[in-house]
């Protein structure tokens, strides 16, 4: 039985054999965002020193994998380099995996653990752990009779939190007996996640009836849309939304029972105009979509999160003030400088 | 004993198992996916519980992925995990064998 190697993309021998073989098996998609994630390349070589298997990781999401069955019972390569990537995983820590493919593997993935979240006719995305969706929707607080009360869910980046969320939680948590705020979870934005689930608390706390919850892996995360945080062409973006509001609708809203779903307009961010287009189109009948127009500020300027950010850069705290809940002005106004410098050494901030 | 960290042994090769152990608040729960379910399934739960049992671990989350496992070889992956969710992988524990 052939061994386990780990490749080398840098070479560049080794990577044209790899995009080769990738390519031959219909895996075409290799633009630079996409390479540069990756954390670890392997590969398995028949007698010919010919590539036959491989697979990679990036952070805890399993990418292009690839198999050649020709010569070898069907599964076995498959299986060799999934668990492989697994362990690699494992020694760093990391129990909770997911994956990406063509609805056409989804099976050989179920048949290795993998519990599929949600599916589209261009893929699916499944995961597999000691955590899953199912452990995560019991995690979440909950209240009295929760199913026979109106709840609604809003899922924001809060990148900072601004008037403008602040206005659209506001808004819900008037129409609705419990409003579930969700807050992405990640780390490349200018605000860390615990900087930023804290100012959604802390600039929440006088509303009773809202739940500040962490996004997790599940919402607008790494894994389930990359393209909410890197460059990307439209046609990846309404399939990578496609399969988030799936999950929101069939893995995360039932358990909690959330029948509606809150959106700030977006006049700005091209990215999110689309999500809010594939929300509005995947998430009724069963919950309804509520758009409410982004707040003006006093110049009758929409307020952006984005403004926010560049006004930090620019050392524009007036500017600020009038755009943020006193909490969140609170702290930047004490973090002034380690924001600044976390922009000076790269933190892209036009993001989202 | 209290696990305390997750643990993953074994692999997804033919023969083999994959165990993955994890905190647990409930009683020894297990989920299993083998494609011998069907005929092996109690069998195969019982081999991962009386490990879990001899370690007096009483609280746990096993996701195991079967791929025709002999008990042995169930046997030797469970005490690997076990070992590594403990922290105990440089005390090897011979008494369980």
């Amino acid at each position: 039985m052939p061994s386990v190697v780990t490749l080398n993309l840098q070479d560049n021998q080794t990577f044209q054999d790899w995009q080769a073989f990738l390519t031959s098996l219909g895996i075409t998609n290799f633009q630079t965002n996409e390479l540069t994630t990756i954390d670890l390349t392997l590969g398995i070589y028949d007698e010919a020193a010919k590539l036959v298997a491989t697979g990679s990781i990036a952070g805890n999401v399993l990418k292009y994998i690839g198999v050649c069955n020709k010569y070898t019972e069907k599964g076995t390569y498959f299986n060799t380099i999934v668990s492989e990537l697994m362990n690699q995983l494992a020694q760093q820590g990391v129990f909770h995996y997911f994956v990406f493919t063509k609805p056409e593997y989804a099976q050989s993935f179920e048949h290795v653990g993998f519990h599929q979240l949600a599916g589209t006719e261009f893929g699916a995305l499944l995961e597999t752990g000691d955590t899953n969706v199912t452990t995560y929707v019991q995690s979440i607080p909950k209240i009295p009779h929760q199913s026979q009360k109106t709840v609604a869910g809003i899922v924001m980046n809060a990148n900072p939190f601004t008037l403008g969320h602040r206005y659209l939680v506001a808004t819900a948590a008037k129409a609705n007996d419990l409003v579930y705020v969700f807050v992405v979870n990640n780390d490349v934005s200018l605000f860390s996640t615990a900087e930023r689930l804290k100012l959604v608390q802390e600039g929440t706390k006088d509303l009773p009836n809202v739940q500040v919850v962490n996004g997790a892996d599940y919402m607008v995360s790494y894994a389930t849309f990359p393209a909410y945080f890197l460059p990307t062409p439209d046609a990846a973006i309404k399939y990578q939304t496609t399969l988030d509001a799936r999950i929101f609708k069939h893995q995360i809203a039932p358990g909690l029972n959330i029948r509606k779903r809150y959106l700030g307009s977006e006049p700005l961010s091209r990215t999110t105009n689309i999500y809010n287009q594939t929300l509005t189109k995947e998430l009724p009948p069963e919950i309804q979509v509520v758009v409410i127009p982004r707040l003006t500020g006093s110049a009758h300027q929409v307020i952006t999160a984005t403004q926010v950010r560049q006004a930090i850069l620019a050392g524009q705290l007036a500017a600020i003030e009038t755009s943020v809940p006193p909490t969140t002005f609170t702290f930047i106004k004490s973090n002034f400088k380690i924001l600044q410098q976390r922009i000076q050494k790269g933190m892209n901030i036009d993001g989202n | 004993m209290e696990i305390k960290q997750t643990a993953l042994a074994g692999t997804l090769e033919s023969s083999d198992i994959q165990i993955m152990l994890s905190k647990g608040t409930d009683g020894i729960k297990i989920n299993l996916d083998s494609e011998v379910k069907k005929q092996f399934g109690a069998e195969i739960n019982a081999v991962i519980t009386s490990v879990l049992q001899k370690f007096e671990i009483t609280n746990a989350n096993v996701k195991a992925v079967d791929k025709g496992a002999l008990d042995c070889v169930i046997k030797a992956r469970t005490i690997a995990a076990v070992q590594r969710a403990l922290g105990t992988t440089d005390k090897p524990a011979w008494e369980v064998l």
